[in-house]
């Protein structure tokens, strides 16, 4: 799975998921149209987004997706067409319904995270967990074994409703 | 190998260990409320027909905009009311609502040694009972409805030990700011904060669930309190009054991987200057000359501005933080007999907590003050059905979460204690209790 794109530069650490998607969008009991109020939530977002007609990758500072548990902000995210968040480190939630949703949540250095945020074009080898910046070097990530498999393969409901009988033996033995 | 009490409570869930350090954790409890429920309840019914694990594991309540605001929202409504009628699960419709992480506890149905989970990021609230209880996003909810567990990473411990006690006005809403101000705002991602300590002992139950509310806050996966006596009381007194045992509590001789100690007895009331809830200072201080540049620009502060010099333009009492029936009290002894001087929301945690308030004549109180005493829902907090600001207003508040816009677009949130928020939306400016002036005629304005 290649994933490839122009950046979104998000040069702000402790991005929360109300600046990500605010929340007077969370009113639909579907996921669509969240893709419209992207980073409606934060000060400089409507700008930042004019500035990058058709980027797919957002690159971001420390701690991305901190705050409410809204899975609205990964629906808001692919719904505006972006496919990967590349960040020295997110938030455990957002990072969790990153992974549920393929949107591929990526961890490096904060010195790589600065440098990708001038990148004219990124290659994302999902599977190999390599990425290239501008036909540069391979940087190595690392994703989670188990949840990688819910990016490549979807099914993560799937693989729970497998696991229903284990848990029920478990459960009765309890 | 001794275990702190995390340890004991994951370790007595795991179902199954799965690769890369997750782990099959089975949920006791499972909280659905109308914001982030329907479309994973939508799901289940579209691809699982409908299955459930088991509904009596679930409770469901109308939480967040409580009546209905619009067309949409009173779908969200609706679609979890008829979720949770044919599934047979307890559902706390409009008249008995109330925020999940205040109807829970004060229905007795959480307890020591569970597990819960909700798609709502201050479910580590329950954590102050001795449970591991965290948020987590709808998809994950809808995994846990479906087959009774969430996947989860492992996190880590952290021993969170409070000494001494709180005094001098310091309240958990105080201790909880600090605790995010010593460990970072980011400090406790990864981890699980485990409160110990002399401090932590002497606090209430409201005043735990108002300290591990936060713990999300540090980014932590968690907060837990061990159960004790505290915890029992509370707990008898519940209409569930849950079977329970105090047995669970973390070997003497547990291992942390970080320990971090805090002196209770030097914490002070503290406000919230910049754009999260790491960003604060004491009520007394200064805006710190050091303060990111980022924060202050978008706070309309200076650097070395005296907290007290704020002016403000609202101030709320309400949310998950701060919304129980103890700290409408300590809000009702500082209006009483006063008037505010900005718009002020007091909004209950719960229908229940309503209620209670207002047997006490609290409501009398807040509304004598000049404050709008409404109905139990999330309020202003997160500006998503009333009290939100206008671009540029300043609020003091008692919720959670000051993050640009949280409370509205180009909206300034201070985060405080209650009895701080009181004593503000009198003076018009940010301040404490002990500012105001004593009213000589108080007793008889009382009687």
């Amino acid at each position: 799975m290649i994933v490839e794109g122009s950046v979104l530069p998000v040069r702000h650490a402790n991005i929360d998921t109300d600046q990500i998607i605010p929340a007077r969008y969370l009113t639909r009991i579907d996921t669509a149209g969240m893709g419209e109020h992207l980073f409606e939530g934060m000060p400089d977002g409507a700008t930042l987004l004019a500035e990058h007609p058709g980027a797919s990758i957002v690159v971001a500072r420390e701690n991305f997706g901190c705050g409410s548990s809204r899975e609205h902000a990964a629906w808001a995210l692919l719904g505006r067409g972006f496919r990967a968040v590349i960040a020295p480190s997110f938030a455990r939630i957002f990072e969790e319904n990153a992974y549920t949703n393929a949107l591929v949540p990526i961890v490096v250095a904060p010195d790589v995270a600065e440098a990708l945020m001038s990148a004219q074009h990124i290659v994302i080898d999902v599977a190999a967990e390599t990425l290239r910046a501008d036909g540069g070097e391979a940087v190595a990530f690392k994703l989670d074994p188990l949840r990688k498999q819910f990016v490549l393969g979807g099914g993560f409901l799937q693989f729970l409703n497998a696991k229903i009988p284990a848990i029920r033996s478990w459960e009765a033995a309890r | 190998m001794p275990r702190s009490l995390f340890d004991k409570v994951w370790d007595a869930h795991v179902v199954e260990e799965l690769p890369g350090g997750n782990a099959l954790v089975f949920m006791d409890l499972i909280v659905a409320h109308e914001i982030t429920t329907p479309p994973g309840a939508i799901t289940i019914e579209k691809e699982f027909d409908d299955r459930l694990y088991d509904p009596q594991r679930i409770v469901a309540m109308i939480d967040h905009v409580a009546p209905a605001k619009d067309s949409a929202t009173a779908l969200q409504g609706q679609t979890v009311r008829n979720w949770a009628k044919r599934q047979g699960i307890p559902f706390h419709d409009i008249g008995d609502n109330g925020i999940c992480h205040v109807i829970v506890p004060e229905r007795g149905y959480i307890g020591p040694g569970m597990t819960a989970c909700c798609g709502d990021s201050h479910t580590c609230t329950l954590g102050a009972f001795g449970a591991f209880a965290l948020g987590i996003g709808t998809t994950a909810q809808a995994g846990a409805m479906l087959a009774g567990c969430l996947i989860l990473q492992r996190p880590k411990v952290m021993r969170v030990d409070v000494t001494g006690e709180l005094q001098g006005g310091a309240t958990a809403k105080d201790l909880a700011l600090t605790v995010i101000a010593t460990i970072g705002f980011r400090g406790g991602t990864g981890y699980v904060l485990e409160y110990t300590g002399s401090a932590i002992r002497a606090l209430t139950m409201e005043q735990r669930m108002t300290l591990c509310n936060m713990a999300i806050e540090a980014g932590a996966t968690t907060g837990m309190i061990a159960a004790d006596a505290t915890t029992a009381a509370y707990l008898a007194a519940t209409p569930n009054a849950p079977a329970f045992s105090l047995d669970v509590q973390a070997d003497p001789d547990a291992e942390y991987a970080k320990t971090v100690t805090i002196d209770g007895s030097a914490v002070r009331p503290v406000v919230s200057w910049g754009t999260n809830p790491g960003e604060c200072s004491p009520i007394d201080g200064i805006v710190p000359l050091d303060a990111p540049a980022e924060s202050l620009a978008y706070m309309a502060l200076k650097p070395g501005q005296v907290m007290t010099s704020i002016a403000i333009d609202q101030a709320f009492i309400g949310s998950c933080t701060n919304a129980r029936i103890s700290d409408l009290r300590a809000a009702a002894e500082v209006f009483r007999g006063r008037k505010v001087t900005v718009p002020t929301i007091v909004t209950p945690g719960s229908q229940v907590v309503r209620r209670q308030a207002e047997r006490e004549g609290l409501h009398d109180i807040f509304q004598d003050a000049g404050a709008l005493w409404t109905h139990s829902s999330c309020g202003p907090c997160l500006g998503m059905s009333m009290g939100v600001l206008a671009p540029g207003m300043r609020c003091v508040s008692s919720s959670n979460r000051n993050f640009p816009g949280r409370m509205g677009d180009g909206g300034r949130v201070h985060l405080a204690a209650p009895v701080v928020v009181a004593a503000s939306a009198i003076l018009g400016r940010i301040g404490s209790p002990s500012e105001l002036p004593a009213l000589a005629d108080r007793e008889a304005v009382l009687a």
